[in-house]
């Protein structure tokens, strides 16, 4: 049931309570008109009482920050910002330009585009489970999902704007002042602007998939013959993908080599620590939805699910920082088909 | 009723204030001070003259750059007293720049001092603070240019922008643009003026006077090819410019 309007929120950029809203809506503009200033007038009021987010099955309650509650006034300002351009320089690039709803927010580009027609230097990672995550990005170099928001919006190759900038532009829009004291009784600034966009991320989650359907929800149609072998393999001391990509998100949050270069251009994790040990290493990503986010790895340099099994299979380029988990595999044809279509059911249904 | 006896209140109020008020006018100040401001009067140079973005410096060996960013941050202040203890300035933050030589580390007691010292940089648990959570204008807020690694999650302990001419001969335009951005906690450097005395006079303002020379800073680095360090992209160029700052700082 409460699956449902968290399905909602995630795949529909119209607001996920609107029906329920537009009730609320109605008392409160009659409220407004009758005593208010004409500029809250028409500004949805979604209710700023604290909300519980709808988990998937058999995930944890995420962690949230004690100032962050989510509200549905936050979410929805949060959302509002995220898909809204005005974070960027010259306005043409919104945190959805790289983020598509429809692409299990990935953008399915090897490297995404920044304004200017820039190219970034990583392939845009998923944010649904981002909630989960205990640090961001593929080098893990930021703590949370609120100081996340900053990096963007700085980013050369990105928004290449400025966070005061992008302050100073909300407080003179005709709507965001309202929403912003609606949602955090505070106006605009890069507290409240990082905050909403963090609160309605950890509104976004991928939980469903026909693995789950068969390992939680007990369904043992839900899973082809191949795709169970392949879910053999995955969980099994032979593959063992499962090492670094498992639990509940498929992945341990770790950083690792898994040897694709010899030689890396981008130093990883190493980039933050400085560490030669960490050259080459990158966050284990999530595989839910690992069928819809394609291009892989950090640069997005393998295009398909069969050439990432074959590059594990090979055992991987020996680089001085690959993890030992990273061995040749010697799986046959049908095994390496198995195990591709147990990554594709790890989609949302 | 009750109204009446308010207001007559209130006036009564009123009228006690402003006698007292008058009385405050007479003697503003207690007898003997026992506190005075201290600033920080930090002049920013190359060699002899002040910082101005877009004027066109030359490097000890003759090389040209000018500056369009410069900003650095000083923290962990310290004064030391005349019996040896020490004195911190416990929170007290301040990044500076060229545009701006009085820097305010509020009321200290009046006395004998037998020096101070501070932090290039920043502590490591101030370094890794939120900055979204300080307020507009606050040395430790998001700044405009920023001073923080939005991608690193830490503060940019020097910053130093501009254009520089790396022709060989070192005789032609400013064609490269430069960047000096060093931070991370290993690279905060104490600068010690803990024997240099000073006195402070209850109700003077007193002023320390301190010049930070970026041809010191720049001393072994030759701007032709060492010319881009975000630290953690060039590790040897920022602790060459970190173990310059001791000796980059001098008193007025």
């Amino acid at each position: 049931m409460n699956r449902n309007s968290n399905k909602a929120l995630v795949q529909s950029p119209v607001p996920f309570h609107f029906k329920r809203g537009l009730g609320i809506g109605l008392i409160i503009t009659l409220l407004f008109s009758l005593g208010s200033c004409k500029r809250d007038h028409d500004m949805p009021d979604f209710g700023n009482e604290p909300i519980e987010l709808n988990i998937p099955k058999g995930f944890p309650y995420p962690s949230i920050p004690a100032d962050n509650q989510p509200t549905r006034n936050r979410v929805e300002l949060g959302k509002r910002l995220f898909f809204d351009p005005i974070l960027s320089r010259d306005s043409t690039i919104s945190c959805s330009s790289c983020h598509h709803v429809d692409k299990s927010f990935t953008d399915g580009l090897q490297f995404s585009f920044g304004i200017d027609s820039n190219r970034t230097t990583r392939n845009s990672m998923t944010i649904l489970n981002s909630a989960y995550q205990p640090n961001m990005f593929w080098d893990g170099g930021v703590p949370n999902l609120e100081q996340q928001v900053l990096a963007p919006i700085e980013s050369h190759l990105e928004m290449d704007f400025d966070a005061n900038k992008v302050v100073a532009r909300l407080k003179v829009h005709p709507e965001y002042p309202t929403l912003f004291r609606n949602a955090y009784k505070l106006d605009p600034s890069v507290y409240t602007l990082t905050r909403a966009i963090a609160c309605y991320e950890r509104t976004l989650y991928t939980g469903r998939s026909r693995f789950d359907d068969y390992q939680y929800y007990n369904i043992s149609s839900a899973l082809s013959a191949s795709e169970q072998r392949g879910m053999t393999l995955f969980f099994g001391e032979r593959a063992e993908c499962f090492h670094c990509h498992g639990e509940y998100n498929f992945t341990d949050y770790s950083f690792k080599n898994n040897g694709v270069y010899l030689n890396y251009v981008d130093s990883g994790r190493a980039r933050i620590t400085t560490l030669s040990t960490d050259v080459g290493k990158f966050k284990v990503p999530s595989l839910r939805n690992v069928g819809r986010t394609a291009p892989y790895m950090h640069d997005g340099s393998i295009a398909t699910l069969e050439e990432v099994i074959d590059h594990y299979n090979s055992g991987g380029q020996p680089h001085p920082n690959k993890s030992r988990l990273v061995q040749p595999l010697n799986l046959t044809v049908q095994e390496k088909q198995d195990l591709v279509n147990f990554l594709r059911a790890l989609s949302d249904r | 009723m009750k109204n009446k006896l308010t207001y007559a209140v209130l006036a009564l109020l009123a009228l006690s204030v402003t006698f007292t008020g008058c009385e405050e006018d007479e003697d503003p100040q207690p007898q003997n001070p026992t506190t005075a401001e201290l600033t920080f009067h930090l002049h920013t140079l190359v060699g002899n003259n002040s910082v101005a973005y877009g004027t066109t410096y030359q490097t000890a060996s003759g090389r040209s750059f000018n500056i369009s960013d410069f900003q650095y941050y000083l923290s962990n202040i310290v004064l030391i007293k005349s019996d040896g203890s020490e004195l911190p300035l416990t929170g007290k933050v301040i990044l500076a720049r060229p545009t701006q030589t009085a820097y305010s580390l509020g009321e200290v007691p009046a006395g004998n001092y037998l020096g101070f010292k501070f932090i290039m940089g920043l502590d490591s648990a101030t370094n890794h603070m939120d900055p979204t959570t300080y307020p507009a204008g606050n040395p430790l807020a998001i700044q405009t240019p920023s001073v923080h690694w939005a991608w690193s999650s830490g503060y940019i302990f020097m910053k130093v922008e501009g254009m520089v001419d790396t022709t060989l001969a070192a005789n032609g335009p400013l064609d490269l643009e430069y960047f000096y951005h060093v931070g991370m906690d290993m690279f905060k450097r104490n600068i010690d003026f803990s024997t240099d005395a000073f006195t402070v006079t209850g109700g003077v303002k007193h002023e320390i006077g301190i010049e930070f020379d970026l041809l010191d800073v720049l001393a072994n680095v030759d701007m032709r090819t060492e010319n881009e360090t975000h630290t953690m992209n060039n590790m040897p160029l920022a602790m060459k410019i970190a173990n310059n700052w001791p000796s980059s700082f001098t008193l007025e």
